[in-house]
């Protein structure tokens, strides 16, 4: 009976998927500490179910579901969710400073981004790193938010705007003199 | 006050469609049709277009500080903790009424009668202390085809590697153990597998340790009874099971097994022999192993007693 508990299948789920989730954990939750956490806990649970997944099912898709839903128990409460936040952003701005300059030119856009990112309300910050950094489908997003395929669509535009207008706004930087 | 620079509103979800990658084919003419006379909206297209360029770039790279390598470490770590304490099972319907069949990594730890109706989580699998207890038919449905088969009488061995780690004590263990090894088919009684132990006054211990039982059916504590012959207790007040159990192996029991029915192992002997033979009728059952059937006395290596010959003058067919 041995050949039954074989964790060969699961050690594979591992290598393919778990620097991905980590990514995407660290995204939402804007905190890398969290997403060793997380991301831990991801596997840990899918481990306890892996067995029972149908053949067909999308694996990948299936650990975003347990990672978004560790993910919403663990901001559950809007307080702690801005406390979170604040505290991502001061680290994130603190990271940014130390810097060596040449390499915060070259990362500089993607910092930019990254900070508006972390800004957005839960949901859209969600719905937007599973569609526009992973490419989840909107249905896929949509089972993961407790939503239609169309609201996931709205959330990820919604964020997009915001990220639009967020650039737009600490742009100026460039072109009006900082005091 | 309208910001000048914003695009307008109506157009921007296909804007961004279209940036992104997704528009149809009817969306993008709108789009393209549109910014041709639309300002504010060209422009914004061609942000929405460098962000979608950005974020290309940021779908390769690490958000900053986020290294998977630590964590994956230690996720080995925490994945092999969880292995050792994760107890899968399956909870099925049986001859003998539902039972829960539960295994870890290292094999079966729980097979359990249930009431029907009954959680199998506030049932025995709350005694396996430690562990985490999941559903997972797929691992137990192997094991409970093999109790079909052996309650059909199809098969005499569950083969079963067992994780007794929940055992309550040595004693218990040993207990376990010795009675493992009663052949298929045979009886004895509680003091038999105390004087089997080493410890022949530890009746009473004996009996306490297989009422806690963890794997009835693949350790056969079915097949130990009272010195009387009487059938004593099983799971509870389940002697029924006991029965039914004791049945499917040929041996026959009401109240209580009939010793002159059986054939007779004696203590460690290599034979077996026919009830009456010599000083057997008047022996203790705790020296004795009782046998409902040659067949089974001679599957269990014995051969017959060259006294009695049980082999020529067979007890009749129960």
């Amino acid at each position: 009976m041995g050949s039954e508990m074989d964790d060969d299948g699961f050690e594979a789920i591992m290598t393919a998927h778990h620097a991905e989730i980590h990514r995407y954990l660290a995204r939402v939750t804007a905190r890398s500490t969290d997403a060793d956490d997380l991301s831990q806990e991801t596997f840990l649970r899918a481990y306890r179910a892996w067995r029972g997944l149908p053949a067909d099912a999308n694996r990948r898709a299936w650990l975003f579901t347990i990672a978004t839903n560790l993910c919403k128990n663990h901001f559950r409460g809007e307080s702690r969710r801005r406390r979170a936040l604040a505290a991502a952003v001061h680290e994130a701005a603190r990271e940014a400073s130390s810097w060596p300059e040449s390499e915060a030119l070259a990362r500089e856009a993607h910092a930019r981004v990254e900070r508006v990112v972390a800004t957005l309300p839960f949901k859209q910050r969600l719905a937007f790193v599973m569609r526009k950094l992973h490419g989840l489908e909107y249905d896929e997003i949509g089972a993961n938010l407790e939503c239609s395929g169309e609201s996931a669509r709205a959330h990820v535009f919604q964020a997009l705007k915001k990220i639009r207008r967020g650039l737009d706004e600490l742009a100026p930087a460039q072109t009006e003199p900082v005091r | 006050m309208k910001d000048t620079m914003e695009p307008c509103r109506v157009i921007e979800p296909e804007l961004v469609a279209l940036a992104g990658g997704e528009a149809s084919a009817a969306g993008a003419a709108r789009v393209e049709a549109h910014v041709a006379r639309c300002g504010s909206c060209r422009d914004a297209l061609s942000r929405y277009r460098e962000l979608e360029g950005e974020l290309g770039e940021l779908r390769a790279t690490a958000p900053p500080g986020a290294d998977p390598t630590l964590a994956r470490a230690e996720l080995a770590q925490r994945l092999a903790d969880l292995r050792s304490r994760l107890v899968g099972y399956g909870v099925y319907p049986s001859p003998l009424g539902p039972i829960l069949i539960a295994r870890s990594e290292l094999g079966v730890s729980m097979v359990e009668y249930l009431e029907p109706g009954t959680d199998p989580r506030r049932a025995g699998l709350g005694k396996l202390a430690g562990t985490d207890a999941v559903e997972a038919r797929e691992v137990t449905e192997p094991l409970y085809r093999d109790v079909l088969d052996y309650l059909a009488g199809r098969r005499t061995d569950l083969g079963w590697p067992l994780d007794l780690r929940w055992t309550r004590s040595d004693f218990q263990r040993q207990v376990l153990e010795a009675t493992a090894r009663l052949p298929y088919g045979a009886v004895t009684s509680y003091a038999g597998i105390a004087r089997e132990i080493g410890q022949p006054h530890a009746t009473r211990a004996v009996a306490q340790a297989l009422r806690h039982n963890p794997v009835p059916i693949v350790v056969p504590c079915h097949r130990v009874i009272g010195s009387s012959g009487a059938l004593t207790g099983y799971a509870g007040k389940r002697v029924d099971l006991k029965r039914q159990l004791l049945a499917v192996e040929g041996v026959r029991a009401d109240a209580r097994i009939d010793r002159a029915a059986m054939y007779v192992r004696y203590l460690h002997e290599s034979a077996y022999c026919m009830p009456t033979c010599g000083a057997l009728p008047t022996e203790p059952l705790s020296n004795l192993t009782l046998f409902g059937r040659r067949e089974r006395a001679e599957a269990a290596g014995l051969v017959p007693c060259s006294d009695c010959r049980p082999d020529l003058h067979p007890l009749p067919p129960i």
